[in-house]
């Protein structure tokens, strides 16, 4: 990347849920920059927080959660500041687009295909009748749906998962969007159509300069897809970095935990790697690292006092007190060190 | 589509059939003196003349088709005891322009309140203290639990004895609709009407604050939002729509079974309509009129079903009318 203009800044993100009288804190702090053009990819297990980081800039947080400190930038804008409906219909869609997890769900079952796509030309590029019907076909054909025409007078139940998540996607861009967050794009699809998806998302990045996040916990789908990876932790940002740098020198003990889990680097016959334990409950104030109990080489100060970024590179940075200059010299597992070899990555 | 209808309304006759043969065989083991005016007067031979004219004594598969071939004519028969000798159809053209006027009045009131106050409860789910749907709910609640003599009880006293009134503001007014109903007297149907109205208003209520609810907790609702779809939208277009077709299915079945009235209201009011006819007819055993008004309810409700699911057939489009669609 070249190009480091900054599109969506993250600033101190502070997200609370209030559940049963019980205050959740689902997001602590984060700063994040996504640059324009860049394709960013957000990892992290289930509960992380990577999903409702993202949503925060729509507005599309549930009803019981909402921003409690930080700022949101965008084009000159605090979106955290954002709480009417009004003012985020002038982002949803039109500024930023939305691709979810799952197709065969994420469609009205009663509403015809082209339908669904002519209500986001309508609401975004201001046309009507035979033009927007135009402008969705075209959007269909986009997404390479066959026959777009007759696809445009379907309804969803006529459509395949792969498909669906086609026209999910024509949705999305119709809206002439900036960015586009991808929310586990292929989880529910089968692996052949996973592939063609993420090309089909990779090429309209490139048509139509968008810029990309996506959201996954599969780092087969981050290696093929992302310039940049933001690895999440229990509601915060604990390692970010180029694709390579994540992958080939990962500084954090739970992107290490992550990458050791890869199937890939699992030896026959034996078990696969997982990391111990769960992740720490968020209704509860979190102390120090909030990895350090899953960790076994976890060091004292982990337990007391949180850990500052630390710079390994201008593009690279982590946040464990290992990359302190005082601390002792901790080795990432021997395994995930010839990740390079083992050639997961890349052809993902 | 013709093909399904076709099939359909087919196997809707086939049922029928099946249904009229059983009710027409079960009610030949109804006594005799069903058939009569007056049983107990009648000398042995009379009343071997009476059964032998009316064809009583012919074997059953007889009669089965005798009765078959009177109902495609139209003809239900005569009454015996009910009014004696007076064409069942001509009964039955008295009583059911009165229940379908009342039926028809409170179908539309019922169904525009109830999906109105489904509409607000669902809406309500959403806001911060949920007060439209706690009163809703508590309307609902009160509907269903307390028995309906109740409630139509207190409302024919409030609506009619002045128990409503603006006394106590010093101005001379008091509510006092007529207590009971009289075809000539456009006022008289009010309180019949809301009486008709309250248990399906709070039905359709129930049941479409529901389906909104869980429409909106679905994925696609979530999608609409995030392609920037307003609030109000979501709901008229997506939702509302959507939350009604389970609901669509039951609207022809409450439009038909409003030609049977209802027993209570019809009786509470002094309505001469169809409510209390079936009953009446049993307590006095006119067996003639008992049978015709038992085809009658089947026809209709095995109609209601079927228009129905016609019905779901036209706006659902997910029901596959031809069987076999490619879903690629």
């Amino acid at each position: 990347m070249t190009n480091k203009e900054t599109i969506l800044s993250f600033e101190d993100l502070e997200i609370q849920f209030t559940l049963r009288g019980q205050t959740l804190k689902a997001i602590r702090g984060v700063s994040l920059d996504v640059h324009r053009g860049e394709s960013l990819a957000i990892v992290g297990e289930s509960g992380s927080g990577k999903s409702v980081f993202t949503k925060s800039c729509m507005g599309l947080l549930d009803a019981n959660g909402s921003i409690t400190a930080g700022h949101i930038w965008y084009a000159g804008h605090d979106l955290a500041q954002y709480k009417t409906e009004k003012e985020w219909l002038t982002i949803r869609g039109r500024e930023i687009a939305m691709v979810m997890q799952d197709p065969m769900t994420s469609l009205n079952p009663l509403k015809r295909i082209g339908d669904q796509i002519t209500e986001a030309v309508v609401l975004h590029q201001g046309l009507k009748g035979v033009e927007a019907k135009a402008a969705a076909v075209k959007a269909l054909e986009a997404v390479g749906i066959d026959d777009p025409e007759r696809r445009y007078r379907q309804y969803p139940h006529e459509f395949s998962g792969g498909m669906r998540q086609r026209v999910v996607i024509a949705i999305a861009v119709a809206c002439r969007p900036k960015i586009l967050i991808c929310d586990e794009p292929t989880t529910a699809l089968d692996v052949t159509i996973q592939a063609q998806i993420l090309d089909l998302i990779k090429r309209l990045q490139k048509k139509l300069e968008l810029t990309t996040i996506y959201i996954t916990h599969d780092l087969g789908v981050v290696a093929n897809v992302a310039d940049r990876i933001a690895v999440m932790y229990a509601g915060d940002i604990v390692e970010v970095g180029s694709c390579d740098e994540v992958f080939f020198d990962p500084r954090h003990p739970y992107t290490w935990a992550l990458l050791s889990s890869l199937p890939q680097l699992g030896v026959k016959g034996e078990e696969l790697y997982s990391i111990q334990g769960t992740p720490p409950n968020l209704f509860h104030e979190i102390k120090g690292d909030a990895f350090a109990f899953r960790n076994p080489k976890a060091l004292n100060i982990d337990f007391v006092q949180r850990p500052p970024f630390f710079e390994v590179s201008p593009t690279h940075k982590a946040r464990t007190w290992l990359l302190d200059p005082r601390a002792p010299r901790v080795e990432p597992p021997e395994h995930i060190r010839h990740l390079r070899e083992i050639g997961g990555y890349a052809n993902g | 589509m013709v093909k399904y209808i076709c099939k359909r309304v087919l196997r809707a006759f086939v049922t029928l059939f099946i249904i009229i043969s059983i009710l027409f065989s079960l009610l030949r083991l109804m006594p005799i003196e069903g058939y009569f005016e007056n049983f107990d007067k009648a000398t042995e031979v009379e009343v071997q003349v009476k059964l032998q004219t009316l064809g009583l004594t012919d074997p059953l598969p007889k009669q089965l088709t005798r009765f078959f071939g009177q109902l495609l004519h139209g003809d239900l028969g005569t009454s015996n005891r009910y009014r004696q000798g007076v064409s069942i159809n001509t009964i039955l053209a008295d009583k059911i322009p009165v229940s379908l006027r009342l039926g028809l009045m409170s179908f539309c009131i019922s169904l525009a309140a109830g999906l109105f106050l489904g509409i607000l409860m669902a809406r309500s789910t959403r806001t911060r203290f949920k007060i439209g749907d706690k009163l809703g709910t508590v309307f609902i609640v009160i509907v269903q639990a307390v028995p309906a003599a109740v409630y139509h009880i207190v409302l024919q006293f409030a609506g009619s004895q002045g128990v409503i009134n603006l006394k106590w503001l010093g101005v001379d007014w008091s509510l006092k609709l007529p207590m009971l109903f009289d075809a000539s007297t456009p006022l008289s149907y009010v309180l019949p009407v809301i009486s008709l109205s309250i248990g399906s208003t709070a039905y359709y209520a129930m049941w479409l604050r529901r389906y909104m609810v869980d429409e909106h907790n679905k994925d696609y609702v979530k999608l609409a939002r995030a392609k920037g779809v307003p609030g109000g939208q979501i709901s008229r277009k997506h939702v509302f729509r959507n939350a009604m077709i389970p609901l669509v299915q039951y609207i022809p079945g409450s439009i038909l079974s409003t030609l049977m009235g209802s027993l209570y209201v019809e009786s509470l009011y002094s309505v001469p309509g169809m409510g209390g006819l079936l009953v009446n007819a049993i307590q006095i055993k006119d067996n003639t009129l008992i049978q015709a008004l038992v085809v009658i309810y089947a026809i209709l409700s095995i109609a209601g079903l079927l228009l129905g699911d016609l019905l779901m057939a036209l706006v659902d489009p997910r029901i596959s009318l031809t069987g076999k669609e490619d879903a690629r």
